[in-house]
């Protein structure tokens, strides 16, 4: 039995939150609470650097594995471990989580240490949801994380806070029922929960269009593609922006990662059968959300939609089932899982100053707040996929790899870029240059734990972009097993 | 001769409530707490001779184990129920020693009932239960409603008896006997019969289309006793429907499984139409309890795959449940009496820690998020019934409970994100504290280690 990292990953932060929810809130400041989280999920990131120090990149299969039984009669067990598909996520995930901490300590006064027990909860679960590899308990956790996300929405977010955390709860629930219900069958079926055994067993033809149907619905609710993507922009506006940032930047990807997982190894048939339909609403999701972006008001919705632009890329990257798309889909949302979460970041410095989010409330905040417009040039460039940054090798491979299937499909893609090239160049010119309007010369520029944050994430997406091998070096190998 | 081996339990009871009624007149506290006692001997007799007690009839080991789990249940639950009761009753100046006296009739005729093979027994069981149920429901003489709960309960529980004894009869003139047994070639009279016997018995576990009373009933009778209806008695009436299922083989017959199905899936769907826009918490509970009447009932169809397991998964997460709800509520009032509406949580979460974070835990379990126990309960019968081909009603479960989350959730939205309106006081039960937070405990570590009641299920069930 070697070291059990991976429990200790999902244990640390529940521990945490433990010793947090054990202590008397009285006589701590929002302060102590706040570091004190930062203390834990920073751990948690130190712990998860040994992911990629130790993995072992020449080698199939899972790493790491822990095994233990859980219901021994029903055949459902605690079997977690992680291949070159999960880890980049997880420390997406553990490197995301500090900075939304960071990013709330003066936004977030009341009920400081109910929000820091809810965000180390909602860290350890979407870390089981990547690190499991028995169906049972990848559902558990998926599901388990709505329960603080719900809560985090709904106690620190805007207005019409109520309406946005329903809305993203039932959705995603009623999705994810309907996985449940095809994870029972498999498992009646295959007679195991153990995601390997199930990728060897062929079902019924019929039956299998079913079952990935019913994964769909899961899935496509949480990526999200097209016509299920509604209760995205409301969530996004709603929450607080550290909420909008760990959605973005970590939850959207969950949806992703099934496919990758389950979907495409499980359903080999179904994946080649439905692949024109993914096609299709993904090519509606880009180029539909990228127009709507184009007339949004609020700059959280438009970048809302511009998530849904984004995974359309990503699914359809997935779809292509070649190694240079999934690769490049992989790429994209990991990127986007940065970029993304930056920019919610973007607009969140200055909805802390100004309180408001709409547009033209803003203008030439560039001759108070330089640094400001600096990291967010960095991110807009990156998100509208400039060379050297992030954002272009994930779109590149995309749209290389789908000349193979189709060039209407690539004609689509392609729109796509223009589109999200035109809208964030028209967020960014209108915040950040123009007339100095009165009432935006008060607002101070970036205070040094921004700065700090920021450069961490530009650093990153400058490293992706120009190093991608970094990260084709650990996916490379996992993703060549999971193409049929 | 009659072996009276058989009736200890019963025997047990009786003798209880003989005491009970001497020494109530003198002392009623202790009389009541002497019965904390009696149950908790009860429990451990169960447990170490319960087998014995029926050894000597020629009835399968699993029926004897079910009787002897059930029983242990309903003695557990007892315990609980009357160290609960003090304060609430106190509180409506209701307490008197003859509450407890009902309570110890009904749970006798739960006995009975439980461990009845012959349908003239289980009747004599039913009545007695339901007639100590609808003087619980009238216990607040005072108060309008009460009163109304009670004449409602009673008049619709006579009609359902009526049902009943016509069924038995009708089945007897058909068969010549009593006995619950299956039967080698069914006549149209004996199906009717039973079908009347099952209608009975649905009435008595209120699922749709016969719940009609359970809002009305669960509103008007004082909250405590709207517990013990919401538990116990529910729990003898499931696992008695549970035996005739299964002894009568009703999967074989096909018009009784059709109603059983359709029982099911309106009761699924009922259950969570109705609670959606209730503004009255009791009422949201006793249409809630419809649904999860409703996925019992699932459960009892599919035995096949499982056997008793998911049954009795599914039914002790759902007592403690609903155990650790009502302890919620029975510690909370309001300034001008009783606390009865939703909106009248608000802001819970600012007033009392562990009242609010037990409620997320009892109505995430009761929607089946994980990560609490309800989650397996939900997912243990679904596997059931996906198993045994019920693929239609699991649809309609999952869809019915991603409903049931909205009703849940409103309620969580009311004590987590709203401000408090009005002040709620606390009663500072500390019994009904212990009993919550435990509930609350147990709900989240069976979900982390349920094994210890896996294998007392098996064990009692191999």
């Amino acid at each position: 039995m070697s070291f059990p990292i991976l429990s200790l990953l999902i244990l640390t932060p529940i521990i945490g939150a433990l010793t947090l929810s054990l202590s008397s809130s009285k006589q701590l400041k929002n302060k102590t609470i706040f570091l004190s989280g930062l203390w834990i999920t920073t751990g948690e990131f130190l712990l998860s650097l040994l992911l990629p120090i130790f993995y072992d990149k020449s080698k199939n299969g899972y790493q790491f594995t822990e095994f233990h039984t859980w219901f021994d009669k029903f055949d459902i067990n605690y079997y977690v471990g992680v291949d070159g598909v999960s880890i980049p996520l997880i420390l997406l995930t553990t490197f995301l989580v500090p900075i939304c901490l960071l990013c709330s300590l003066n936004s977030i006064q009341n009920r400081a240490k109910e929000f820091v027990i809810y965000f180390l909860l909602l860290e350890s679960f979407i870390i089981g949801v990547f690190v499991s590899v028995d169906l049972v308990i990848f559902y558990v956790f998926f599901e388990a994380v709505l329960i603080p996300m719900f809560l985090i929405i709904g106690i620190w977010g805007g207005e019409n806070r109520l309406y946005a955390t329903f809305k993203f709860f039932l959705y995603t629930l009623a999705g994810s029922v309907l996985m449940l219900l095809a994870i029972i069958y498999i498992i009646s079926k295959v007679k195991s929960g153990n995601i390997e055994l199930i990728s060897d067993f062929t079902f019924d033809q019929q039956i299998e269009l079913i079952l990935f149907l019913c994964f769909f619905a899961s899935f496509a609710v949480k990526v999200p593609m097209f016509p299920f993507h509604t209760w995205l922009p409301d969530a996004h506006v709603q929450a607080p922006t550290s909420g909008s940032v760990i959605l973005a930047g970590v939850l959207l990807k969950l949806g992703a990662y099934g496919f990758i997982r389950l979907s495409l190894p499980f359903f080999e048939y179904a994946s080649i059968y439905f692949q024109p339909m993914i096609f299709a609403l993904s090519c509606v999701a880009i180029v539909y959300t990228s127009i709507v972006a184009l007339r949004q008001l609020d700059m959280k919705k438009m970048i809302a939609y511009s998530s849904v632009a984004h995974m359309g890329f990503v699914t359809i990257g997935i779809f292509t089932l070649t190694q240079d798309g999934i690769n490049g889909a992989y790429f994209q949302m990991i990127s986007h899982g940065v970029v993304s979460a930056a920019l919610f970041l973007i607009v969140g410095v200055v909805y802390e100053r100004h309180h408001t989010r709409i547009i033209s409330d803003y203008s030439g905040v560039t001759n108070v707040m330089p640094k400001y417009s600096f990291f967010f040039m960095i991110f807009m460039l990156s998100s509208v996929g400039l060379p050297g940054t992030s954002g272009f090798v994930g779109e590149f491979l995309v749209i290389m790899s789908t000349i193979s299937v189709s060039v209407y499909l690539t004609f689509f893609t392609a729109v796509g870029v223009i589109l999200g090239a035109s809208y964030m160049l028209l967020l960014y010119k209108n915040i950040n240059f123009g007339d100095l309007k009165s009432d935006i010369k008060q607002l101070a520029d970036l205070t040094n734990i921004e700065i700090f944050y920021f450069s961490c994430l530009a650093f990153l997406t400058m490293l992706l972009g120009i190093y991608p091998k970094l990260l084709f070096e650990m996916i490379n190998k996992s993703i060549s097993l999971s193409i049929i | 001769m009659i072996n009276l081996y058989l009736f200890i339990p019963e025997i047990f009871i009786l003798s209880l409530i003989l005491i009970t009624l001497c020494f109530g007149l003198f002392n009623k506290d202790r009389a009541i707490s002497l019965n904390t006692l009696g149950f908790f001997l009860l429990c451990i007799l169960l447990l170490n001779y319960g087998k014995d007690f029926y050894s000597s009839t020629k009835l399968p080991l699993n029926t004897i184990n079910l009787f002897v789990l059930s029983k242990i249940i309903l003695s557990i639950g007892t315990i609980v129920f009357i160290l609960l009761l003090k304060r609430p009753l106190k509180n409506e100046n209701l307490y008197r020693y003859e509450y407890v006296l009902f309570i110890l009739f009904a749970i006798l005729g739960s006995f009975v009932l439980i461990s009845s093979n012959n349908f003239l027994t289980a009747f004599i069981g039913l009545e007695l239960q339901s007639l100590s149920l609808y003087l619980m429901a009238a216990f607040n003489t005072k108060n309008l409603s009460s009163n109304e709960a009670g004449i409602k309960y009673f008049s619709l529980g006579a009609l359902s008896s009526g049902f009943l004894l016509f069924g038995i009869s009708m089945i007897y003139y058909d068969t010549g006997s009593f006995a619950i047994q299956s039967l080698d070639n069914f006549t149209a009279i004996s199906e009717i019969g039973l079908s009347l016997v099952l209608i009975s018995l649905f009435f008595k576990v209120s699922a749709a289309p016969f719940h009609i009373w359970t809002p009305d009933v669960y509103e008007g009778s004082p909250t405590i006793s709207t517990l013990f209806f919401a538990t116990l008695p529910k729990f003898a009436s499931l696992i008695f429907l549970f035996r005739v299922y299964q002894e009568i083989n009703i999967s074989d017959i096909k018009s009784l499984n059709y109603i059983f199905q359709m029982v099911c899936a309106i009761s699924l769907l009922v259950g969570v139409y109705g609670a959606i826009t209730q503004k009255v918490i009791k009422r949201l509970l006793a249409f809630s309890s419809i649904n999860h009447i409703g996925f019992l009932l699932l459960g009892i169809m599919s035995y096949q795959f499982m056997s008793e397991g998911t049954l009795f998964f599914y039914l002790i997460i759902y007592l403690i449940t609903t155990f650790g709800i009502f302890a919620v509520l029975l510690n909370l009032r309001t300034v001008d009496g009783e606390f009865t509406k939703i909106s009248q949580l608000n802001g819970l979460r600012f007033t009392s820690n562990s009242k609010s974070i037990s409620m997320l835990v009892f109505f995430f379990s009761l929607a089946g998020i994980p990560p609490f126990a309800g989650f397996f309960a939900k997912f243990f019968i679904l596997s059931a019934s996906i198993n045994d081909g019920f693929i239609f009603l699991s649809i309609i479960a999952v869809l019915s409970s991603v409903i049931a989350a909205f009703y849940y959730l409103t309620i969580i939205k009311n004590m987590f994100f709203n401000k408090s309106e009005i002040e709620l006081l606390d009663d500072n039960n500390k019994i009904g504290k212990v009993i919550f937070v435990s509930s609350g405990l147990i709900i989240t570590l069976f979900f982390i280690y349920p094994d210890p009641l896996i294998n007392l299920v098996d064990n009692l069930f191999k």
